[in-house]
């Protein structure tokens, strides 16, 4: 497998690609410094009223929040620039006229952007689970079922919560490369997958879905919340698991049929 | 036609391809012999663009047979880089993609590069990019190189020390086919010549065949004034400032002429048939 390390030394120069992963290593931290400089609680936000009680509130105030919006342009600032950034720098020929095949080259991508997105993840979760344990210190974590916590079952709780964030964010990675694929543009490439999530998200709010709701996979970014608590469930999650896996799967496998009969011109 | 008993580097035959409905490669049969630089002309749109991308793998043909001899390397158009690598960055990049990597200082150092492939390639010219992308051809050591306008961009000292490169990569046994609007590059630099118009090849040979092909002749004689009058009806004469005639015609009507003016008493002192030149021979098949 040539073509990952290949790709993956290819994100690692791009300046794009530091700034985000410095934007998520800096980010929760300096959240944590503007809530304590506030004095005021985002207590609109879920787990935001314990931002002051517990430092293992704020990884899951940060991860609320982005399951909302941000991880979708998380991932699509690498995944939906991945496959159109070649279009535009004319680099197609360049990497199909050496010894690996399409099939191989998309395989590479897709895996690579897979990678980065899982990395932007975990970078993420202990920057914010970090900032939360300097900033307010590991006391016990009410639940959303209204009883504590203890810190080493809070502990868990959040680097769980976390990594149910996975499966839908990779769905957006493979919606992410599908728009790249076909649109052949790093601007719709980026774009689409964000205002898909952002649709999404809005026909859950205005309700009249039903169960359908549950076929989304920006449900499945709220997965998680049955971890936390007492009575834990994990119904919603293994729905989220597999529902993000079809849209994974499906946007990947139309991505690559397309790539692999596209002329390149 | 390239010589039958000569060893083929590219054969295609009946090649078609088609954007929507609009064909690009209409039938297209052309041959190109192993160690030769080739040159492909043709106006826009004839379809040259098409072909050098299906020898690349870059489009795929709705008809025809396409044989190549070997691995195929080269650039169509303006060849690509990472803008925010290096020269060499770039080069090491995609020697990693490579069964064999290549030597990429040898590489850089063949294309006049070494001492500039150490700065990001945002801020190279057009022409640095064009040896850039030479340099990763020639890096996996291809049997056929496709060149496509590769003197774009560059100086003339840096036109000149690419024909060199062509010509030495020739000799070198490698088999050059070189796509140029530069007619006076393609005469310079290739030993045969294929014209392609909407999609198909309406002439190949040689340079020397292709200039060869006039109808016009300078004929000079014992009486010119005369010998102007005596001219076969489809033969055009007109006088030459100077002295002589310039006579329009095929070598038929021409040898009829010829015997004529002999069976009128006048002497033929010279006629030289004159070549044109290679723009002069590609409008005229393009038309």
């Amino acid at each position: 497998m040539k073509v990952l390390p290949w790709e993956l030394r290819k994100l690692a120069a791009q300046q794009r690609v530091r700034l985000l992963f410095l934007v998520c290593v800096v980010g929760p931290p300096l959240l944590a410094v503007v809530l304590r400089a506030q004095g005021g609680l985002p207590k609109d936000t879920l787990f935001g009223r314990h931002v002051h009680d517990s430092g293992f509130a704020l990884p899951l105030l940060v991860l609320g929040f982005a399951g909302t919006w941000a991880f979708p342009l998380l991932t699509s600032l690498v995944a939906g620039d991945i496959f159109a950034s070649e279009d535009s720098q004319g680099t197609w020929q360049a990497i199909l006229t050496r010894s690996r095949s399409r099939g191989e080259v998309f395989t590479g991508k897709v895996v690579a952007a897979a990678l980065a997105a899982l990395a932007l993840l975990a970078v993420t979760a202990l920057s914010s689970l970090l900032a939360g344990l300097i900033a307010t210190g590991h006391q016990p974590l009410i639940g959303l079922s209204g009883t504590q916590l203890a810190p080493s079952r809070a502990v868990t709780v959040v680097l769980l919560s976390w990594a149910a964030a996975a499966p839908p964010l990779l769905a957006f990675t493979g919606l992410a490369c599908l728009f790249s694929v076909i649109s052949r543009s790093p601007v719709v490439g980026v774009g689409a997958p964000v205002v898909l999530g952002l649709l999404m998200q809005l026909l859950s709010l205005l309700g009249g879905l039903g169960q359908s709701v549950n076929a989304l996979p920006t449900t499945a970014f709220s997965a998680w919340r049955g971890l936390v608590r007492d009575d834990s469930y994990v119904g919603p999650l293994w729905q989220g698991v597999l529902v993000s896996a079809v849209w994974a799967v499906a946007s990947i496998a139309v991505a690559r049929v397309v790539l692999l009969r596209r002329d390149i011109t | 036609m390239t010589d039958s008993s000569a060893v083929l580097a590219i054969r295609a035959q009946g090649l078609q391809k088609a954007y929507g409905d609009v064909p690009a490669l209409d039938g297209l049969d052309l041959e190109v012999a192993r160690g030769t630089v080739h040159g492909l002309l043709g106006p826009n749109g004839a379809g040259k663009t098409t072909f050098l991308r299906s020898l690349l793998g870059l489009v795929r043909l709705d008809g025809g047979d396409l044989q190549i001899e070997g691995t195929v390397g080269g650039f169509v158009e303006a060849p690509g880089a990472y803008p925010y690598l290096t020269g060499r960055q770039n080069l090491d990049l995609l020697a990693g993609l490579d069964d064999v990597p290549g030597d990429v200082g040898e590489a850089l150092a063949r294309v006049g590069l070494a001492d500039r492939s150490a700065t990001k390639v945002a801020g190279w010219s057009l022409g640095m990019r064009q040896r850039l992308g030479i340099a990763a051809a020639l890096m996996r050591q291809p049997d056929v190189l496709v060149l496509d306008e590769p003197a774009n961009g560059l100086d003339p000292s840096g036109a000149r020390a690419l024909r060199e490169l062509i010509r030495e990569l020739a000799a070198s046994g490698l088999t050059v086919l070189l796509c140029s609007h530069d007619l006076s590059e393609v005469e310079a630099t290739c030993q045969d010549i294929s014209v392609v118009v909407a999609g198909r090849r309406v002439w190949s040979g040689t340079v020397v065949d292709l200039r060869g092909r006039s109808d016009r002749a300078v004929l000079s004689t014992s009486d010119d004034a005369a010998a102007g009058a005596h001219a076969p009806a489809g033969v055009a004469v007109e006088p030459r400032r100077g002295g002589g005639l310039t006579v329009q015609a095929s070598t038929v009507q021409l040898d009829d002429y010829v015997l004529r003016l002999a069976a009128h008493g006048i002497a033929v002192r010279s006629l030289v048939h004159e070549a044109l030149t290679l723009e002069q021979a590609f409008l005229d098949l393009a038309s």
